[in-house]
């Protein structure tokens, strides 16, 4: 996977758990949806309707799905560890619900970490985007000392510290006030712009603010 | 240093992995030190003179009430006895020996003393003699002779001999300090010549005043009849000392081994307790690995949500299991390092002892290759169960929900 991923196909996916469940209100599961570099992305739901789930399917930490799940056409379930590793690395960028910092690491630790695994350089962008998040004097507090809401605009700054061709972003202003989340919307429609890359969004109810997303209800 | 082995290393307890290292360090110092000890002190129960090598036998024909009444060819072996030994499967080679055809007289004179008596002299092919670097060789021109006798007539002599006759007791080390004057003459008394003789060693196999082969075919050439006796012991190079075959074919053809002191029951006892402590150090070494393996599991299980979120990040398989393997290969580092300083102290201790036995120089390199073997083992072993654990957490987390 050394090109860039043009497009991601649901080609009429749907997780095994809802394999009984009538699903004909849902634009996504069990329907054909193409999502696609540049684009922007809002997918809503209701808690448990199984957006985490559709995260995982797209970063490859599960595969129980039903359907089919394609990156420029390719079946994701042919990928190898070393595909999934690459994507993960330098194609799609990743901000999980549960966040996934290190508690016993300070903040910068967290982010540098990032940065050392996809091979990132631009120090200067990230003390800039933590200046800009109000980060900049707790970069060096231990994650896990942070509140729910820095911690959230840590993870939100290291999903971006590397190239990607979309960004995931799992509820990532679910704690953040309404001028915080102004500016890690304005961060990221920056980033993803600068590379061309699409935002795919979910929430449950506190979306980022980005400008014109194409709604997906789940 | 990565942040990742930064990260893993805050999770992972230094009294694990030291409590690792020493007890890898026991097992690796047991397993090398009883090989050290074994090689360094085997020519005490090998029941080796270091001048014979223990997988030679010599063997004669029993002497029988038919040789006393004069028929001496009973005991000589014929070129069919030597064929039929030759071709037995656990015979590498066989060796003659060369009986002197003359008379030999050896007199000493020490302090006013003196003593002579009438000997004989034999000899093997040389090949069949192990002593590097100790004269034991004779060229014509040549005026002093090697001369190895065995371990049993200095005793004879210091025990029974010098006690009842009011003679001092002489050391062997004494003795190889001696001149032997040498008196050879014919048969038929025409022809003699005076020689120096040497004693070179004490044998425990050779019950014979042994002389290098080169030096019996110059004497024998010069003194003897032409007439070539057949000879009444051989020497036979065995590829398997303990056989049964031998013993049985042995005994089957009347045939006596000398010098058997195989059955020597405290080289026996040695062999059976270096044995077991081998076994005891190997037992260790493994149950350290599996200890480590099992602590590296327990770690690994553990630390699995750690794993599991480096590998979210795009973390390699490899980046993920290196500082668990760095770990590792540390601490058999640590523990090998430990062992080799060990080895050391502990050969210090013994080697003076060992000193005047004749303490051979192998040991050392012997075991510190049995560590470096073990050590590499373990390193292995375990690397391969990390990276097994870290493809198994991938694994997992595909088909886990």
């Amino acid at each position: 996977m050394t090109s860039r991923i043009e497009e991601i196909t649901l080609d009429a996916l749907l997780p095994r758990v809802f394999a009984r469940e009538e699903m004909s209100s849902s634009k996504v599961w069990r329907k054909k949806v193409v999502l696609r570099r540049g684009g922007r992305y809002l997918v809503e739901s209701a808690s448990g309707g199984g957006k985490s789930s559709l995260a995982a399917f797209i970063m490859g930490s599960r595969n129980d799905y039903e359907g089919k799940l394609m990156f420029n056409g390719h079946d994701a379930k042919s990928l190898s560890i070393s595909d999934w590793q690459d994507i993960r690395r330098s194609h799609i960028a990743y901000l999980p619900q549960e966040l996934a910092l290190f508690p016993e690491l300070s903040a910068i630790d967290n982010i540098r970490m990032k940065a050392e695994i996809s091979d990132y350089q631009d120090m200067s962008r990230i003390e800039m985007w933590l200046d800009r998040l109000g980060m900049t004097d707790r970069r060096d507090y231990l994650a896990g000392r942070l509140s729910i809401g820095q911690q959230q605009r840590v993870a939100l700054i290291r999903s971006l510290c590397q190239p990607f061709d979309f960004i995931l972003l799992d509820e990532p202003v679910s704690h953040l006030d309404a001028s915080n989340n102004r500016i890690a919307a304005a961060i990221v429609e920056e980033e993803a712009e600068r590379q061309g890359a699409g935002i795919i969004t979910f929430s449950v109810g506190n979306p980022l603010l980005i400008d014109n997303p194409e709604k997906l209800n789940l | 240093m990565s942040l990742i082995s930064k990260l893993l290393r805050k999770n992972t307890s230094p009294a694990r992995i030291a409590g690792f290292a020493l007890s890898n360090f026991i097992g690796l110092l047991i397993v090398a030190g009883a090989v050290m000890f074994y090689i360094d002190a085997r020519g005490i129960w090998d029941d080796d003179d270091s001048i014979v090598n223990t997988d030679f036998i010599v063997v004669n024909k029993k002497v029988t009430s038919a040789s006393t009444l004069g028929d001496r060819d009973v005991t000589k072996f014929t070129k069919e006895d030597i064929s039929e030994l030759q071709s037995q499967p656990w015979v590498r080679r066989v060796g003659e020996f060369s009986s002197s055809d003359f008379r030999v007289y050896a007199s000493v004179s020490q302090g006013g003393r003196g003593m002579e008596t009438a000997l004989f002299f034999e000899s093997v092919p040389d090949s069949f003699v192990d002593m590097k670097g100790s004269g034991w060789s004779f060229e014509t021109g040549q005026t002093i002779v090697p001369v190895m006798i065995p371990k049993d007539y200095l005793a004879l002599y210091n025990f029974g001999f010098a006690g009842s006759a009011g003679l001092p007791q002489l050391s062997e080390q004494l003795l190889t300090g001696i001149p032997l004057k040498l008196y050879m003459r014919s048969e038929d008394g025409r022809k003699s010549m005076s020689m120096e003789g040497r004693i070179v060693g004490f044998s425990n196999r050779l019950n014979t005043v042994l002389v290098p082969d080169s030096f019996m075919q110059y004497a024998n050439s010069q003194l003897g009849s032409d007439h070539k006796e057949a000879p009444s012991r051989l020497i036979i190079d065995v590829s398997s000392p303990g056989d049964v075959a031998i013993s049985e074919y042995l005994s089957g053809h009347g045939l006596e081994v000398a010098g058997d002191k195989s059955g020597s029951s405290a080289a026996y006892l040695l062999k059976v307790v270096i044995g077991i402590v081998v076994s005891v150090g190997i037992l260790i070494t493994l149950l350290s690995v599996f200890v480590l393996m099992l602590s590296i599991s327990l770690l690994m299980e553990k630390n699995r949500s750690v794993i599991h979120r480096l590998l979210m990040l795009g973390a390699t398989l490899r980046e993920v299991a290196a500082p668990y393997n760095m770990m590792i290969a540390l601490g058999c580092v640590a523990a090998w390092i430990l062992s080799v300083v060990a080895l050391l102290l502990l050969r210090s201790f013994y080697s003076v002892a060992l000193e005047g036995l004749g303490i051979s120089s192998d040991g050392l390199i012997w075991a510190v290759a049995t560590g470096t073997v073990l050590a590499l083992i373990v390193i292995f072993v375990n690397i391969v169960a990390v990276n097994r654990k870290v493809k198994s957490a991938w694994a997992l987390k595909m088909n886990n929900a």
